[in-house]
């Protein structure tokens, strides 16, 4: 257990070492994003999200020198949540289609099929127990990366919604994996977890960077290959609840792949600083638009919102884990 | 603001209370069905797939409408609307 909570204080050390010269770095190269949000449109480093691959980075490698016979799950997990990276950053420095961005993602889940890190035996339901996917259920697995990366990069329109969110997650599947007894859930959980700590803070309202798709999209891979890793697949389901929501809404009104870029606006800015959800038919019915009809909310407040549905959904995966726990 | 979040705290329970049904129609119903006046192994496989997409699509047809429907309403309810779209930054 110390090993473990070593790579938890490996990982938030490097990041929150890194994070600083991350953003200078960017502030220099002109690698900035403006905040739509706030009234006075401030100009925020983007593509945080670097910072918090080097601290995943940094904690899987002393994972790996502490649990040496561990080295090939740790190396899947790092190569699935570099290829998402890689994506993430080549759409940030020069953007993709919607439709090349989710197909290029479909690759992060190669590494845990190439190194058989993945139990073959299929995900364990709760009521029902264990099933007999074995056929289906490694195409599943490169989907289902692609989903959660491309689902948690729908839901970073906010302060710390994102990074917010996703430490949520992380928790949840790291108390799921205690639950469930399944070690490298735990291990790879906290390898994540203290540089998404660190993520929060810099991102949360007001924001002093963002994570950029070179985040969102290496979080969200890195989220999935832990569910997969760890056998949480059905937790894991119900903890992305709140980004499941948010881009089947979106897709579902839209149609079809889309970019925020080119749909029209789901939320406008008052002059008061309020957003508020427009009436416009033909805008993406978002999480956040839901949560708006109800009337104009500051930004913090929309944010804060969505971490308290992503708590609730915790709540709800925590159980499910207990149910599986129960059947099995 | 409790408001809220209650909306989609029972969204929420809706979702997943009919996930786990759908699961447990599936496993129960669906994967031990037999038809007697069909022989072929994959035909009634395929009708299982089939059933149990059919499930699926449902629940993501519910939880669309769901959400539709709360949304516009609650959008239309909102009697400020009008006058707060005026203030709208352009």
């Amino acid at each position: 257990m110390i090993g473990e909570f070593v790579t938890l204080v490996v990982g938030f050390i490097t990041s929150i070492l890194s994070m600083p010269l991350v953003m200078k770095f960017m502030k220099k190269k002109g690698i900035v994003g403006i905040d739509m949000h706030k009234k006075n449109k401030p100009a925020i480093p983007e593509m945080g999200g670097v910072a918090v691959i080097i601290g995943i980075a940094a904690s899987v490698v002393v994972a790996s020198i502490l649990t040496s016979e561990k080295i090939r799950l740790l190396l899947s997990f790092l190569a699935s949540t570099l290829i998402a990276g890689i994506v993430g950053a080549a759409d940030d420095l020069k953007p993709l289609s919607a439709r090349i961005k989710p197909f290029l993602t479909l690759f992060s889940g190669m590494p845990i099929l190439m190194l058989c890190t993945y139990d073959p035996r299929g995900p364990i339901f709760p009521i029902i127990g264990r099933t007999r996917l074995t056929i289906v259920y490694p195409l599943l697995i490169i989907v289902a990366l692609a989903v959660t990366s491309n689902a948690v990069n729908m839901l970073d329109p906010f302060n710390g919604t994102m990074s917010g969110s996703c430490t949520v997650i992380t928790i949840t599947l790291l108390i799921s994996s205690l639950i469930l007894g399944r070690n490298d859930g735990v291990l790879l959980s906290l390898c994540m977890l203290g540089p998404l700590l660190v993520l929060y803070l810099f991102n949360r309202y007001p924001a002093k960077v963002f994570s950029g798709d070179v985040g969102s999209l290496s979080i969200g891979a890195a989220l999935g290959a832990i569910s997969i890793l760890g056998h949480l697949e059905m937790v894991a389901i119900i903890a992305f609840a709140p980004q499941i929501m948010n881009a089947f809404y979106g897709l579902s009104t839209i149609g079809r792949l889309y970019e925020r870029r080119e749909a029209a606006r789901p939320v406008v800015l008052l002059n008061d600083g309020r957003l508020m959800a427009t009436s416009d038919p033909k805008a993406p019915l978002t999480l956040a638009r839901v949560i708006l009809a109800h009337g104009p909310l500051y930004e913090y407040e929309v944010a804060r919102i969505i971490v308290i549905l992503s708590i609730i959904s915790g709540i709800l995966a925590i159980f499910t884990a207990y149910l599986i726990k129960v059947t099995v | 603001m409790i408001k809220r979040i209650l909306d989609f705290v029972l969204i929420l329970l809706f979702v997943w209370a009919c996930m786990i049904l759908g699961l447990w129609l599936i496993n129960e119903i669906v994967v031990p069905l037999e038809i007697p006046w069909i022989k072929n192994h994959i035909v009634i496989a395929i009708i299982k797939l089939v059933m149990s997409s059919g499930l699926a699509l449902l629940w993501l047809w519910l939880w669309r409408e769901i959400i539709k429907r709360m949304f516009w309403h609650t959008l239309k309810a909102h009697k400020t609307l009008g006058k707060a779209e005026k203030q709208e930054e352009r």
